[in-house]
């Protein structure tokens, strides 16, 4: 009934084209969801690797200089304490500015102290807070709090060696949206080190 | 220019312009699949650090046994052996590290070596040690 006009081709056009366009939308909108997904997934590895790679980096840089080292039993909290030299101003701890005048830390005690701060239900998403003695904010976290990439400590371990001077670190780490987890183990020599400080 | 039009406003045209569309939205749709095909995640940067961190932790050991007495020639693993393996590519994919060490004239060097399936991968590091004084 269409043959003699133009109409039967446009339907026949429609006919062809619309399920051929239908299934490529369709492909592209699955392909783009993927892709989403993936970038999610991958963003959300190189910030679990990151934030691992940096926790590591900072507990090796100042064991390296610790005097002491303070592990709670719970292993939740690892305080290193290392002492500086007093007698110049320069050395001085800088603490806080009053008046445009700078106040200084009395005692040559510089400590900074890793530790996890848990919720009232338990180790649901712990982040690791780093706190110096001479700047006692520590609201923001480390580790974790972000949007795409969230992490959690499942555990930081530490061991001092007394006789060797050495400082164990184990850091495991779980990526809360891929849920993979990365493990890094490492040991720091402490040429300060005293034992029982 | 009038030729164009003569052929665009009949069916032949318009089959033309609806084949030209067609193959411009399948050629789009073919190159964002074949670029969404290689993007696996590669996980070599996480297994390199890894094994950084398994020579610091040699070079930590070295340093340590250096300040107590004189070191050199092949040392073995000093650390924690338990480190030598790592799950960082999945629990069922451990990947055994290797680590080896030569010390000569107070530098010591640190290679560490792993095995991805068939493909073998190592980092050398360099640092000197015995020179820490208290």
């Amino acid at each position: 009934m269409f043959r003699n006009n133009g109409g039967g081709f446009v339907v026949a056009e429609f006919a062809i084209a619309l399920p051929l366009l239908i299934l490529l939308m369709y492909g592209l909108a699955t392909v783009s969801v993927q892709i989403f997904s993936l970038g999610k997934e991958q963003l959300a590895d190189y910030v679990l690797e990151a934030e691992a790679q940096y926790v590591m980096e900072q507990i090796r840089q100042v064991a390296r200089t610790a005097r002491e080292v303070e592990i709670s039993p719970s292993g939740g909290k690892v305080k290193f304490v290392y002492h500086v030299v007093a007698d110049k101003k320069s050395n001085k701890i800088e603490a806080t500015s009053v008046n445009g005048h700078y106040v200084f830390i009395n005692n040559d005690v510089l400590e900074t102290q890793y530790f996890m701060l848990y919720t009232k239900k338990g180790r649901t998403a712990p982040n690791l807070y780093a706190k110096r003695n001479d700047d006692g904010n520590y609201s923001t976290p480390i580790t974790g709090d972000n949007y795409f990439g969230d992490t959690k400590v499942n555990y930081l371990k530490c061991n001092v060696d007394a006789d060797k001077k050495l400082l164990h670190v184990s850091l495991e780490m779980e990526s809360l949206v891929t849920e993979r987890k990365i493990k890094l183990d490492t040991a720091v020599y402490m040429p300060n080190y005293k034992a029982g400080g | 220019m009038s030729q164009i039009k003569s052929v665009l406003s009949n069916e032949r045209g318009f089959m033309l312009l609806n084949v030209v569309f067609l193959t411009v939205i399948t050629s789009f749709a073919a190159m964002i699949l074949m670029n969404a095909a290689p993007r696996a995640r590669n996980h070599q940067s996480t297994l390199r650090l890894t094994a950084i961190y398994l020579a610091t932790e040699q070079f930590a050991e070295l340093e340590s046994l250096a300040a107590r007495e004189d070191i050199s020639g092949n040392q073995p693993f000093l650390g924690n052996k338990d480190d030598l393996t790592s799950n960082n590519l999945g629990a069922d994919n451990p990947i055994e590290f290797e680590v080896t060490t030569t010390v000569s004239g107070g530098r010591a060097k640190v290679k560490v070596t792993w095995q991805v399936g068939e493909d073998e991968f190592k980092i050398d590091l360099e640092r000197t040690i015995g020179s820490v004084q208290e």
